[in-house]
């Protein structure tokens, strides 16, 4: 598979490009997901430990969510504007 | 009437995918989802060196602004109705003013500055997440052109667009807040005191590697600030629209139902999620930063 990738990459250079942000944006994600996975799982522990708390909560959660979901976008922006440059 | 507005709702949200089959269908055009985010120049004003001109985005702006003006008008000022009860409106508007006052403002600013700066954060808010929605709702305010059948009458095709979605918006609003925190980080405590705040406890020699990244650090809040907020939007509309034109580029209309299907998808996670969650964090974040700014110490 990844021999074929690099074929295509190597014969065709919008292919390359489209396989190196297609690639770039799937391992970038990557880390979000174990990152978001991350916070709601602590965000359900600590809710089944002190429901009373889940108000306050509330907010750092989605502050947390929306930190670590924005690093996947940093990589698409990069991804684009190496794609669009080069 | 509830089933009646939910069913014009349905027929307007399904018109643009016509509207985009009958643009695409003369085959000559290739599918590109990026030309939705040309902004075009509609109105030119150029002041020397200054373009102003107004353009698609600024269309939405515009929109945007009158729009956050008459909700907050509407929400918060007019009383109707009799007068000790209040109605389901107020209700709505005390909702928006206590996620305003509680998760945005008290998050962030300091007690003392909470009366200074709610209203900026609160507006921020507000304004965010009237432009993220209507970002969402098909209108006629696009670049492409279809004639009605029959007729010589030109009209603009329905399509999605967000203004936050173009990174000058988000740049501009970044901006206020990276001035605001700046300006009122030197008002409370004057400016040697606020400057040297930026630099951590630690050693001199440290300095010459420390303060290089310290003021680099001011400048990517301004980065990560902007490009969050365009590069959601963005990403939220082409992936709709790239799902949407992939039954375009394969040309299986077999495959409409399995694409429009993901497509409504993550629309609806969009609308539901990400606009709130954008406007919210946008909000927090400037009451986090100009609170670090009053109150360095924290």
């Amino acid at each position: 598979m990844l021999n074929l990738l690099a074929q295509e990459a190597a014969s065709n250079v919008d292919a390359g490009k489209a396989i190196a942000l297609a690639l770039g944006i799937g391992l970038g994600s990557l880390g979000a997901g174990i990152g978001i996975g991350n916070i709601f799982g602590s965000m359900i522990q600590a809710v089944a430990r002190q429901p009373e708390l889940r108000g306050e909560l509330t907010g750092i959660q989605w502050l947390g969510f929306a930190l670590t979901e924005a690093v996947v976008f940093y990589g698409l922006i990069g991804g684009l504007l190496a794609f669009v440059l080069v | 009437m509830k089933r009646l507005s939910a069913l014009a709702l349905t027929i307007w949200l399904a018109l643009p995918s016509v509207a985009l089959a009958s643009t695409t269908e003369g085959g000559e055009e290739e599918f590109n989802p990026e030309h939705d985010f040309e902004v075009g120049e509609w109105v030119p004003i150029k002041l020397g060196w200054l373009d102003l001109s107004i353009n698609k985005a600024v269309a939405y702006l515009i929109l945007g602004s009158l729009l956050t003006m008459a909700i907050g008008i509407l929400l918060m000022r007019i009383k109707v109705g009799s007068k000790n009860e209040p109605g389901r409106r107020q209700a709505v508007g005390e909702i928006v003013y206590e996620v305003a006052q509680t998760q945005v403002a008290e998050q962030g600013l300091p007690h003392k500055a909470i009366g200074r700066w709610f209203p900026y954060v609160a507006t921020l808010m507000l304004f965010i997440w009237v432009v993220n929605m209507i970002g969402f709702i098909p209108l006629p305010l696009s670049n492409e052109r279809f004639t009605v059948p029959g007729t010589d009458l030109e009209l603009p095709t329905l399509a999605v667009y967000a203004a936050t979605s173009s990174i000058s918006v988000t740049l501009a609003l970044a901006l206020m807040t990276f001035l605001f925190t700046h300006i009122e980080g030197i008002r409370a405590n004057g400016p040697i005191k606020y400057f040297k705040s930026w630099i951590p406890d630690v050693p001199k020699a440290m300095y010459p590697l420390i303060v290089p990244l310290e003021v680099l650090g001011q400048f990517m809040r301004l980065i990560s600030l902007s490009v969050r907020l365009y590069a959601n939007m963005l990403a939220g509309h082409m992936l709709i629209l790239t799902f949407i034109g992939l039954v375009f580029v394969t040309g299986h209309l077999i495959l409409a139902p399995l694409t429009v299907g993901a497509a409504a998808a993550f629309y609806i996670f969009e609308v539901v999620i990400v606009v709130s969650i954008q406007a919210y964090i946008f909000a927090a974040l400037s009451a986090i930063y100009i609170g670090s700014a009053i109150e360095p110490e924290h």
